[in-house]
């Protein structure tokens, strides 16, 4: 509990900090999640922090349930049951977590489809026309039209 | 430094009774600090375990997530419009922020007062300063939270950020005749 307490500290603040200041809970979505996990470069290194956390989170928050659960349950087999339960809700969680971070493939359909939903903003015209007026045909100019 | 024993009290049965004797018992700070860290830790498991479901979405299903995350700004995932949008319904956009400062608050206290446990049961002299320790953990969160509340809460007040949602995934084009 302290090891894996002290090494969360690190990791879940962290996380809280880039997920809540950093970003907004309003701007991620599954592009966000897909832009950190597929990233050729840092992609790695993401996935090793969300796994380390969640490894560690799980059981860490489980045990600590444990521990509470096991100050009002004294009976020998009901704490065997109970136990029981803990672990494999553990295993279960730390399974799908952990599927979910490796088995991770970006869906390039959906991101297309995302992305013609929401195509990148207009920009303002400027008050300043600084477009080159294109030259005139060639059959406006008269000499030239027989 | 002087602390007051209390007499014990009488055994009087009930379940509200004892909890609430429990609670006025003179352990000080030490009871107090670690209620808070027992009630903020299932706090943060109970939303741990919603994470890890709604984050499962990401590989099973990339449109269902991106309908479960859009509840977190306020949009309501089971009621769309014409456009297959989302609607919106600012209430409760002021409610999952507010959890969410409340979820922020619960993981910073948890951190801050462990490390405050872990000092005083890994190093030979820190249970004597577990009273220091625990006003260096009320300073700094409280200190830390007036920055996050300023972070968390001021885009509440700017208009919500809106994506539109793809629509379903049509199969292939039909063939010529």
């Amino acid at each position: 509990m302290r090891v894996s307490g002290l090494v969360l500290v690190f990791l879940a603040l962290g996380h809280l900090c880039i997920t809540h200041i950093l970003n907004n809970v309003e701007v991620i979505n599954y592009a966000f999640v897909a832009e950190r996990w597929a990233n050729p470069r840092t992609g790695v290194l993401w996935r090793l922090w969300d796994l380390t956390m969640i490894n560690l989170a799980v059981l860490h928050g489980f045990n600590g349930l444990r521990q509470i659960l096991y100050e009002w349950i004294v009976r020998p087999g009901a704490r065997k049951l109970v136990g029981t339960l803990i672990w494999s809700a553990c295993i279960g969680l730390i399974g799908i977590g952990s599927y979910a971070i490796l088995n991770f493939r970006k869906d390039e359909d959906y991101l297309r489809r995302f992305r013609e939903a929401n195509p990148p903003a207009v920009t303002e015209p400027s008050l300043v026309d600084t477009t080159i007026p294109a030259p005139p045909a060639l059959a406006t100019i008269p000499s030239l039209v027989p | 430094m002087s602390t007051t024993v209390r007499a014990p009290k009488a055994y009087r049965p009930g379940l509200f009774t004892r909890l609430a004797d429990g609670l006025r018992s003179s352990y000080g700070i030490g009871q107090w600090s670690w209620l808070i860290h027992r009630v903020t830790g299932l706090g943060i498991l109970l939303f741990l375990v919603v994470h890890i479901i709604d984050t499962f979405f990401v590989v099973a299903y990339p449109g269902l997530y991106d309908h479960t995350v859009s509840l977190y700004g306020g949009r309501v995932p089971w009621i769309l419009d014409a456009q297959g949008n989302p609607v919106y319904f600012a209430p409760l956009r002021w409610a999952f922020r507010l959890s969410e400062l409340a979820l922020i608050a619960c993981v910073l206290f948890h951190s801050l007062n462990g490390v405050r446990v872990a000092l005083v049961d890994l190093t030979p002299r820190g249970a004597l300063f577990q009273k220091q320790m625990f006003g260096w953990v009320l300073g700094l969160f409280i200190v830390i939270m007036l920055i996050v509340c300023y972070f968390v809460l001021v885009p509440l007040f700017h208009p919500p950020v809106f994506w539109n949602f793809p629509t379903e995934a049509v199969g292939p084009p039909p063939s010529a005749p």
